[in-house]
């Protein structure tokens, strides 16, 4: 399709938009626009358009600018939290990895010159397990006393446990809100 | 148009600290947005702009819900965004324009979720009968002839010829290259002129 272009097009635009048109228009360019095809489908198009604009505007049911004010501003303030927060998952990041490689290089350096301490790691059993027997039977005979001691510090780990728990979570949660 | 005043007064980012006001200290150090954009101009640019948006969002998309949906984040993400032009020293015509971008961005993005990759894929069935805007005279005229244009007809003979704006200017709200559109919009007109006289020849008839 060849585009042709007009001279009066841009007369015809100007008079569409400020709404002098036909009414305020010369009678030769009236004339022009019923004779030249690109003029006529510009008066036609523009001239439904600007009324279809100003009946749809009219039609418009706006929201409160205020209401979009407030989710304008809570947006950007949990971006700046989410911008926040990444440095702090970021240096656990880094500090576990760094904490592993420290074990990692421990373990190294302990295999290379002997495994000396894994003389003691077997002792252990061997300490131990009198001493659990010895605890054991006493809780039986002692009136329950040890028991309770048992009962009361494994009951204190498990509270603080989920008290520790609770906290991460929570704080977690508490950054992570939307 | 009017200039809208200049009002220095206290936001909610001042009273952050640097790394949790959300950027809006740096961008009002850079001048790239408002130092604070208060509530009462905003309201005046809202006042101005929320109607001539949600009309062009309406015919474009053929859906007045959409239409809601969509201008309510356009103003959203405009006061979000780090790089929209400022009311005070860019003026309200720049702010309007880059209103109209998101806008046009947001309904891509839209059509492009549900079914079709691109934007002229979207078949006109789609649009059929999804129009509820008032029945009047230009409704009757107009509603049937955009419907037989394709989304991006749409939006490039709304931004001309209800909005006003320059081919430049539709450049820069839809991505075309400015010298496409001349080509593209004198298509578009043709073809719906031949449709708006079909429809006019029609009406005469049942009348």
């Amino acid at each position: 399709m060849m585009r042709k272009n007009c001279p009066h097009e841009k007369e015809i635009r100007e008079l569409i938009e400020d709404g002098h048109w036909p009414l305020a228009a010369l009678p030769e360019l009236r004339a022009h626009v019923g004779e030249c095809r690109t003029c006529s489908d510009l008066a036609l198009v523009a001239g439904v358009f600007q009324n279809a604009r100003i009946e749809t505007m009219a039609a418009a049911k706006l929201a409160s600018p205020g209401v979009l004010l407030w989710r304008a501003q809570l947006r950007r303030r949990n971006a700046a939290v989410e911008r926040l927060t990444r440095p702090l998952l970021g240096a656990q990041i880094f500090a576990l990895a760094v904490t592993l490689l420290a074990g990692l290089g421990f373990m190294g350096f302990e295999a290379r010159h002997g495994l000396a301490w894994l003389n003691w790691l077997e002792q252990i059993p061997q300490s131990v397990g009198p001493l659990w027997d010895n605890l054991f039977s006493a809780s039986v005979t002692s009136s329950g006393w040890a028991w309770m001691v048992l009962v009361a510090g494994l009951a204190t780990l498990l509270l603080l446990g989920g008290v520790a728990i609770y906290k991460a979570t929570d704080g977690q949660e508490r950054i992570g809100r939307p | 148009m009017a200039p809208i005043e200049k009002r220095t007064r206290m936001s909610w980012e001042s009273a952050l600290p640097r790394s949790l006001a959300g950027g809006a200290l740096d961008r009002s150090a850079a001048g790239t947005t408002d130092p604070a954009m208060d509530s009462d101009a905003f309201a005046v640019f809202y006042e101005r702009s929320a109607r001539p948006l949600w009309a062009y969002l309406v015919r474009v998309s053929s859906d007045p819900a959409l239409a809601d949906d969509l201008m309510q984040e356009s103003f959203v993400r405009f006061l979000c965004a780090a790089g929209a032009p400022s009311l005070y020293t860019m003026g309200e015509t720049a702010a309007r324009l880059y209103l109209f971008r998101i806008a046009t961005n947001l309904l891509r993005d839209h059509w492009r979720r549900p079914r079709a990759a691109s934007i002229e894929e979207i078949p006109e069935e789609f649009f059929a009968g999804r129009d509820s805007a008032a029945h009047s005279d230009s409704q009757i005229m107009l509603g049937p002839a955009l419907r037989r244009m394709n989304p991006r007809e749409r939006q490039l003979l709304w931004l001309a010829y209800a909005e006003g704006y320059s081919h430049r200017e539709i450049a820069k709200v839809t991505g075309l290259a400015a010298t496409s559109i001349r080509l593209l919009l004198f298509r578009a007109r043709r073809k719906i002129a031949g449709f708006l006289r079909g429809r006019a020849s029609h009406v005469g008839r049942e009348s």
